[in-house]
């Protein structure tokens, strides 16, 4: 094996489990032992990435409280080390790490999981929405067919846990309120629209037609799958009034008919 | 063999976006932090894009990782030549370093040891970069913690013995230098006067934490005097250099930055016409 190799090996080691012969093969100086010296590196490590986790979680941070974010965070390193060239995806299995590690606190890996997709959501690729001029080139017998792409921003997570207002309270600074678990799971929309990122809950009607639309259904196919909650006549108002606000939100970047 | 001047820039920060659009405040140029803008899209991109129509931009990365012995990822790759094509990149600079091993990034700046066999590794590295891309790399000293028993000759000469094989730029961190100076116990004056002239493209400038007996290189502080007068002997030795300031944390606002920004200049002028009377060359 080539000295570079064996050399990284014993450094990568260190940096992971401070372990290894890596203290053979690092010289100290009159003023700084060679510990000292390697220690620096070692909570470089450390540090670099639980900044980087704070920094996409913050509200998971504050739920934690310092101390049990810096040692989870020491576990999660060691769990999932970062294996992307940008730091900004290291923190991608938080949501996994969590459920396992909290299993009584449900609603921090559910923070996780919406603090995820805000995440997703603020970098996600910038493509031009369609307005309602669109809509009004549709001839009514392609209706029936009639498929939808949503912006790349668009996710839609079911939540459990008061999670979003949870977020809010932390981000707006209004004070500290009580975890709150829902009966159901409440479906919520997260997207961007220009720079911004919103999210707001949906109904369950809505909720399904957004899925359908992200499965690729067809218009006519939403109408049917929506008369689970809505009467057979109504369907078709209620889907065009989904489509409607969701124009509004340019969340709709192509028509497809 | 250099590319031209851009004359003194600063990093670009989230921080300053908005700033830099109300203000177009005068510097030269502004260098990016590549992986910021490795994403899909959103504001790093809209704001980059912004600002790019108004400066010049340079594109400085983080993960390279010319020194590892895992292959070159040609995927980033790819992405770094599409980015600097947006945004008309002047030239791309990353570390002398490796940083990370067997498919995990430690996501820091690890130290080389100083070997032939390092020398050759890196270098055939950035060779294979440099074709890639089809323009010359830049390569920064980094500020390093550890001495290994491997190593086998000066940062310096190390330094150069990798530029000179692989035919790539340098970045000079005068920072970086004087950080690894004190940590390390030499002369950053022999530092300066080590390296190939011709190849130095570029420096960085930076503050850092002094901790006694070593320092840290933090970027959360303003440049400190010892480091404004190496950045003068640098520019005394090595001539005008286009240089900038990084900051990546307790950032102020731009007002502030602008005012180290003139520090900068004023700094580089006086070392320039300090050198001209010591050759000679002044008429008073
Ligand atoms: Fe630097």
């Amino acid at each position: 094996m080539s000295e570079l190799l064996e050399l990284q090996r014993s450094m990568m080691q260190w940096l992971q489990s401070e372990s290894g012969d890596i203290h053979h093969k690092v010289l100290g100086t009159e003023k700084v032992s060679a510990e000292t010296r390697l220690a620096i590196y070692a909570n470089a490590y450390r540090y670099r990435l639980i900044d980087a986790l704070s920094d996409n979680y913050p509200s998971v941070h504050t739920l934690l409280g310092d101390e049990d974010f810096y040692n989870d965070g020491v576990e999660y390193i060691a769990a999932y080390p970062s294996q992307h060239f940008s730091i900004r995806y290291f923190g991608s299995h938080l949501e996994k790490f969590l459920a396992k590690q909290h299993q009584d606190t449900a609603v921090l890996a559910e923070m996780a999981r919406f603090e995820w997709a805000l995440r997703d959501a603020f970098d996600a690729s910038d493509t031009v929405s369609v307005g309602f001029e669109a809509l009004q080139t549709i001839k009514p017998a392609a209706w029936v067919a009639l498929r939808f792409t949503l912006h790349p921003s668009v996710a839609c997570l079911n939540l459990e846990w008061n999670v979003p207002q949870l977020w809010a309270a932390i981000e707006n600074e209004t004070g500290q309120i009580p975890f709150e678990q829902a009966e159901y799971p409440i479906p919520w929309l997260i997207w961007r629209n220009a720079l911004k990122t919103y999210y707001r809950s949906l109904a369950v009607d809505e909720a399904w037609a957004i899925n359908a639309v992200m499965e690729g259904k067809s218009f006519s196919e939403i109408c049917t799958g929506v008369c689970e909650w809505v009467d057979e006549a109504y369907a078709p108002e209620r889907v065009a009034g989904f489509i409607s606000t969701w124009l509004a939100a340019d969340l709709i970047t192509a028509l497809d008919v | 063999m250099k590319l031209p001047s851009l004359g003194f820039g600063l990093g670009l920060r989230k921080e300053h976006y908005q700033a830099i659009l109300d203000t177009s405040p005068a510097v030269d140029w502004f260098e990016i932090l590549s992986e910021n803008y490795l994403v899909p899209g959103g504001k790093p991109l809209y704001f980059l894009d912004a600002i790019n129509e108004r400066y010049p931009m340079v594109m400085h990365g983080v993960s390279l990782s010319i020194g590892n012995t895992d292959p070159l990822d040609f995927d980033y790759l790819q992405q770094l030549k599409d980015l600097s094509e947006r945004i008309n990149a002047r030239w791309i600079s990353d570390h002398l370093c490796w940083s990370g091993l067997a498919g995990v990034n430690a996501h820091d700046l690890l130290p080389l040891p100083y070997t032939p066999e390092a020398v050759k590794h890196v270098a055939t590295r950035i060779k294979h970069v440099q074709d890639f891309l089809e323009r010359r790399l830049l390569i920064e000293n980094v500020s390093s913690y550890v001495t290994y028993t491997q190593s086998e000759m000066t940062e310096w000469a190390f330094l150069s013995a990798v530029a000179e094989e692989a035919d790539c730029l340098l970045l000079l961190d005068v920072n970086n230098i004087y950080v690894s100076a004190v940590n390390h116990e030499f002369d950053p004056l022999d530092y300066l006067k080590g390296v190939p002239k011709a190849r130095v493209q570029q420096h960085h400038l930076a503050g850092h934490s002094d901790y006694g007996d070593y320092i840290i290189d933090t970027h959360d502080h303003a440049v400190v005097d010892s480091v404004w007068a190496l950045y003068a002997e640098a520019v005394k030795h090595l001539g005008p250099v286009s240089a900038m300031i990084e900051r990546d944390d307790n950032i102020p606002n731009l007002a502030v930055l602008m005012q180290e920004y003139e520090q900068m200049k004023q700094v580089s002028a006086s070392a320039l016409s300090e050198s001209v009377q010591d050759q000679g060359g002044a008429h008073v």
